[in-house]
């Protein structure tokens, strides 16, 4: 038996010296890539910024209209000391995650499994699309008039928001198996369930994971949503309310923690990611 | 659907005549296309492969070698005719049979290793012992110390080798390969090919090879079936007779009479050049 591997592989365990530094070399050249990235926005927003202080603090109309980043971070400071950002941040927060949570938990559930038989897929199609066209705005009435104006409403807006897109997504991902990859299980003597689990469950991660990050933006604007049309707290009660009582200033202010809910939700999907799909930080 | 006469042949004492791991008998073919038009691929086919045998099998491309090959591993229903394995015709995918195509098809997510124990965790063979098994396996295909990778850090040929050590793990008794190496560079190619013949030999185990590659039909082979255009049908059958050392596919390649047999299919392809 021989025991040559291909020449044309190299086994990292054998990387000389050089091949290390080659490497080290390689990942400073990326650093220094997003490096430069990073720099390039903190200079294009910090511009931004110096243009809006400068123009509104010309204009005292110009100041009442679009407010000023000055201003908005006086609020924004206020607010956190009077604790009513961190309650409002926390109430959307929750109510956005709960509905990411569960729309994603069912969507994602219900779209595997109608891999298991295209005739009922075929069935469920055109009730999908109907419903993924409804915008979600025109069931806030009868939301709130079902689940009350509390929590379980803005967490049933955000599922609502979430599902559909979760459900696609997910479909999509376990009908894109590649039927080579499914006959080669089957030749090794697999049920359904195992091809299943063994197979088109892991390879639509990649697919769950798209829609996951498309959907926390969606699961937070139905949780807003939610909050417009009835409330007592959270981002989107802090935003309409400021805004009917023309204090625009704490209208950005509230935005911006709605930003950073956002990204850090964002942010945490994508950590979430790396941790369940160690073999593609080995791609690149 | 079981076959009397072949289920007799398992009894004891029974083993007058081996029983041939597969038999096919008059097997046709054809796919329905959307307009309801079918197109024969497979016209009338009958071949044997005994034990311990490799068979290459060639044809031009179109003519129904990877239909044929999912046909007789349950893949798809034949039209018509009769596919015995060890004597008996099965419903779904017959048993202890590997299957590998020119796409690795290993799993990204899994380690060489995890891909490796695919088969064995199917089967529900136990953790440790699978993996002990698929270990010595990837060793003796020249993995030692590549296991826990990933497929996508592994070179073509180690991807291909890793394919190979799923296959050969689950000790099928008939491997049915289809364009296995067509992908490889040429120094790749050689050592897996010698490396295939190499444990399919010694494990007594049968070879069905579709390749395109004549040199590596009949450098393998003991036997070459060419077939013909769709709808297809055997147009000659080779028995290969090198004398040589029929594990060393290398010095095969210059055993005399080699090129004359590679010649000759060349003839039987009849390829047009345009
Ligand atoms: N699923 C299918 N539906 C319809 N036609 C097919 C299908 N698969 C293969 N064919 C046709 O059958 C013929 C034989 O295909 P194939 O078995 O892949 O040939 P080979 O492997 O010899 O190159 C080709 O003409 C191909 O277009
Ligand atoms: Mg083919």
């Amino acid at each position: 038996m021989t025991a040559e591997i291909d020449t044309t592989a190299t086994p990292s365990a054998a990387k000389g010296p050089i091949d290390r530094a080659a490497g080290m070399g390689r990942r400073w050249l990326r650093l220094r890539g997003t490096l430069g990235v990073l720099v390039t926005q903190l200079v294009v927003l910090a511009a931004f910024l110096a243009f809006w202080e400068y123009a509104t603090g010309q204009n005292k109309a110009a100041a009442f209209m679009f407010g000023s980043p000055s201003a908005i971070s006086k609020f924004l400071s206020q607010m956190a000391y009077d604790g009513s950002l961190w309650r409002d941040t926390y109430v959307t927060g929750l109510e956005t995650l709960l509905g990411f949570f569960v729309g994603n938990c069912i969507g994602t559930l219900i779209g595997l499994s109608l891999w298991y038989s295209r005739f009922v897929s075929r069935v469920v199609e055109p009730f999908v699309i109907a419903l993924g066209s409804i915008p979600i705005i025109a069931l806030a009435p009868i939301i709130i008039i079902w689940f009350g104006t509390g929590l379980i409403s803005k967490v049933a807006m955000s599922t609502l928001s979430v599902v559909i897109v979760a459900l696609v997504t997910s479909y999509k991902g376990a009908t894109g198996v590649d039927p080579d990859q499914i006959n080669l299980l089957r030749t090794l003597g697999a049920s359904k369930f195992q091809i299943f689990r063994k197979l088109v469950v892991p390879a639509s991660l990649t697919d769950i994971f798209a829609g996951l990050k498309l959907t926390v933006g969606f699961a937070l604007i139905g949780a807003i949503v939610g909050e417009f049309m009835s409330s007592s707290e959270g981002l989107g009660h802090a935003i309409f309310k400021a805004g009917s009582l023309y204090i625009i200033p704490k209208v950005f202010a509230a935005l911006v923690a709605t930003i950073a809910l956002a990204l850090i939700l964002t942010f945490a999907v994508g950590k979430i990611e790396q941790l369940l799909m160690p073999w593609r930080r080995q791609l690149r | 659907m079981t076959e009397v006469g072949g289920m007799m042949q398992f009894g004891p004492g029974a083993t007058t005549a081996p029983v041939p791991p597969l038999v096919v008998e008059h097997v046709a073919k054809s796919y329905e296309l959307d307009g309801g038009r079918t197109v024969p691929v497979i016209g009338d086919l009958s071949l044997t492969l005994g034990e311990g045998e490799i068979v290459s099998i060639v044809g031009p491309s179109g003519c129904g070698k990877t239909t044929l090959l999912n046909t007789l591993c349950g893949l798809l229903a034949p039209d018509a005719g009769r596919i015995r394995w060890h004597g008996r015709e099965v419903a779904g995918q017959p048993q202890n049979v590997g299957y590998m195509l020119q796409k690795d098809l290993l799993l990204p997510w899994r380690t060489a290793l995890g891909n490796t124990m695919l088969g064995l965790e199917i089967r529900g063979v136990p953790a440790a012992q699978a993996e002990d098994r698929c270990r010595a396996m990837l060793d003796q295909l020249g993995l030692h110390g590549f296991a826990d990778h990933y497929p996508s850090t592994l070179s073509g040929g180690m991807r291909q080798r890793v394919a190979l050590a799923r296959t050969l793990v689950n000790e099928p008794d008939v491997l049915l390969l289809d364009e296995p190496f067509a992908a490889l560079d040429f120094q790749s190619k050689l050592l897996i090919e010698n490396d295939t013949v190499d444990l399919v030999r010694k494990g007594r185990r049968s070879l069905l090879l579709i390749t395109h590659d004549l040199e590596e039909a009949v450098s393998l082979a003991d036997r070459v079936i060419v077939l013909s255009k769709r709808p297809t049908q055997i147009k000659a059958v080779y028995d290969i007779a090198l004398g040589a050392d029929r594990r060393d596919v290398i010095s095969v390649r210059q055993a005399p009479g080699f090129s004359d047999y590679v010649r000759s299919i060349w003839a039987d392809l009849d390829v047009v050049l345009q």
